[in-house]
């Protein structure tokens, strides 16, 4: 194992993934930080650009952009109260309090120092969880596997929209897109033209889902602007400061890892999840929300403690967690590598130089934060207006580069508008693509495990391990129709008592 | 939450994947005339997803229309009503999507670069927001063409020049 390690190192330690993690970290940083555009918008808009790339180069890219993305969506939290990306909602609730008391600088100095050390112990967790997980896949069979992929997908349909039945309606649309093309067995489905009967291509599906929609919900709503960044202020971080907020860095480490490991889940629940722990903890919890640098911390250091993690399911069983994961499974494939335990086995020395690569991520993560914090603020305030239509050209290039066939084009802008009608009715779109990616390694397993127990649907429960997927689906069910249905009674309860008062008054 | 949405995505994935499983799947999913072993046909799973997709669908509007049904339940807005009250996105939709299919359909006659850049010029003006008409200006002719170099001279893309452009357009 170490002279694999070794071999590893030396072939991660050449210029050219160097100069690609660090220009991920940046990328990621400056994306992140420009509200609207979000990890997975930065990971689908570079995908196209590393074709040309190494595997290894280019998956270090992606994971660099995903990583920084994660970072960078703290800095428009701090400084203009707009999250660049989703699990930076959190880091807002105390870093614009106190970039409004002129400590903009301290905040991002302590978010990036709780995002690197949260990133490191999820990079660390990745290396040693992922290889068991692994070794433990390689026993499972196609029915177990079928039964896993059910479960991933309920979860990922309960929780990342309000609506489970509506989940499900999403992913069921991404199994079908899916089949578009031939099947393993040389039948074409859905060939309605010449080049559909290749199928749809991963990347045209994964930009024209989430880089178009914002594009489109400008133009045809035409928000106001970004609000004017803060000046960056006061920008040391004692070392009191940071004693104090160790506890909080390590809990929500912990926290990110446990979490972004399950899928479904992901940096954002992490990072919620770690702040009311810090705040419940804390002696200094009536300061929370009003500018506590400890919960700045305990958000950070959760979320990106969560990225590694997601890539633990990823890499083990295949098994992407969350959307941008989904992307980065997209990636693999593209690059000639599917995850799951045959990786490990196949291609150990790509899973070693991406560990090792991954590892130092970290501190390149630091690096480039540091020493452009200013600039950063600057990006964020870069006007969505002027941004998102050039996006949509570089999208434009970037698609039909991958085949230079106008067909991806027409599929990318076709997605756009399917992602937006989806964005205003509330379907949420991370099933659908989890489903698109899954689709054929799905219905694969299935068509399989039916061939080997000759039509007998039994056998998806004969084993132990598929039975405890099939009760966890279940379970997993049953718990988001509970929280669903008690939100909805909460909620209505509270309209009718709102409804009542104006009544009275 | 808004049950009028509930209700519409319902309706919308009810629509969708009964037309898929009840027109689109015996049109265009075909089974081999033999299929070895006990492997299932190829239309069985698309069926098996479409149908499951529309029990979906069916009880997004089951549920959405019980619960606007129940006291402090929003009632279903009538469709003339929201359509009047988002006029202008509703146009606005419908332009970008004119100008989607102008980009495709032109692509092949004008060109990559000439359809890329007037399609970026085109987006800038939907935008509405013209106190940055320079920027706007510059970037729809310098950016399209900066992106042209870098793909076709370091990723070496082929891209169409376009029928107009082309050596073997017929001359009148």
């Amino acid at each position: 194992m170490w002279n694999d390690l070794v071999y590893a190192f030396q072939a991660v330690a050449t210029l050219q993934n160097v100069v690609a993690m660090f220009a991920g970290v940046w990328g990621g940083v400056i994306i992140g930080a420009i509200p609207g555009l979000t990890g997975t918008m930065a990971v689908t808009l570079a995908l196209p650009l590393t074709f040309s790339l190494p595997p290894v180069t280019s998956l270090l890219l992606l994971i660099a952009l995903y990583k920084g993305s994660t970072y960078g969506g703290s800095i428009s939290a701090i400084l203009i109260k707009t999250p660049g990306t989703a699990s930076a909602a959190c880091t807002g609730l105390d870093g614009y309090p106190l970039a409004l008391q002129g400590k903009g600088g301290k905040a991002l100095n302590m978010a990036l120092i709780s995002s690197c050390i949260g990133d490191f112990i999820s990079n660390v967790s990745l290396f040693f969880l992922a290889m068991p997980l692994a070794i433990f896949a390689l026993r499972i069979g196609p029915p177990e596997f079928f039964m896993l992929m059910t479960f991933s997908l309920t979860i990922v349909a309960g929780i990342s929209g309000r609506s489970l039945i509506l989940g499900i309606a999403s992913a069921c649309l991404g199994l079908l897109l899916a089949t578009v093309g031939e099947d393993i067995y040389g039948s074409f489905r859905f060939a309605v033209s010449e080049d559909m009967k290749a199928g749809l291509g991963v990347a045209p599906v994964l930009i024209g889902l989430f880089a178009l929609p914002e594009l489109i919900k400008l133009i045809v709503s035409r928000p106001e602007d970004n609000n004017e960044a803060l000046k960056l202020g006061d920008n040391a971080l004692s070392l009191s400061e940071f004693r104090e907020s160790v506890k909080s860095i390590i809990r929500g480490s912990i926290i990110g890892v446990i979490l972004g490991a399950i899928p479904g889940i992901g940096p954002s629940t992490s990072a919620f999840f770690s702040y009311s722990e810090a705040r419940r903890a804390s002696k200094n919890r009536e300061r929370f929300g009003k500018g506590e640098i400890e919960g700045v911390a305990a958000a950070e250091s959760a979320n990106n403690g969560a990225c590694g993690a997601t890539l633990i399911p990823l890499l083990a069983l295949g098994v992407p967690g969350d959307v941008i994961t989904g992307v980065m499974l997209g990636a693999f494939m593209i690059h000639g590598l599917t995850p799951g335990p045959l990786l490990f086995q196949n291609n150990l020395g790509e899973v070693y130089s991406l560990f090792i690569g991954i590892l130092f991520s970290s501190v390149f993560l630091f690096v480039a934060g540091k020493l452009t914090v200013g600039a950063f603020a600057k990006i964020s305030r870069i006007p969505q207006t002027l941004l998102l239509p050039c996006i949509l050209i570089l999208c434009i290039f970037g698609v039909y580069s991958i085949a230079s066939n106008p067909f991806d084009v027409t599929v990318m802008l076709v997605m756009g508008v399917v992602g937006f009608i989806m964005m205003l009715l509330d379907i949420p779109a991370a099933p659908f693509l989890i489903a698109f990616i899954l689709g054929p390694m799905f219905e694969d397993n299935m068509r399989r495990s039916l061939a080997i127990s000759r039509g007998d649907v039994g056998v998806f429960f004969h084993s132990s391990i598929s039975l405890v997927f099939f009760t966890l689906t279940v379970l997993s069910v049953i718990l988001t129709i509970r929280y669903q249905w008690r939100k909805w009674r909460e909620s209505s309860q509270e309209r009718v008592a709102s409804r009542k008062q104006q009544a009275w008054q | 939450m808004n049950r009028n949405r509930d209700f519409l995505a319902g309706l919308v994935a009810t629509a969708f994947f009964a037309l898929v499983l009840f027109v689109v799947i015996p049109a265009y999913v075909k089974g081999p005339s033999f299929i070895p072993g006990f492997v299932p046909p190829p239309d069985m799973w698309p069926r098996a997803v479409a149908g499951l997709g529309l029990v979906m669908g069916l009880l997004a509007i089951v549920f959405a229309a019980l619960k606007m049904r129940k006291p402090g339940g929003d009632r279903i807005a009538g469709l003339g009503d929201r359509i009047s009250r988002n006029k202008k996105s509703i146009g606005r939709f419908a332009g970008l999507l004119l100008v989607f299919a102008a980009f495709g359909h032109g692509l092949p006659v004008i060109g990559f670069v000439p359809a890329t850049l007037l399609l970026l010029g085109l987006l800038f003006v939907m935008t509405g927001r013209f106190e940055r008409k320079f920027w706007m200006l510059g970037l729809t002719i310098v950016f399209p063409i900066v992106l042209y170099l870098l793909f076709a001279e370091l990723v070496h893309t082929p891209f169409p020049e376009g029928m107009l452009f082309s050596h073997d357009f017929p001359t009148l």
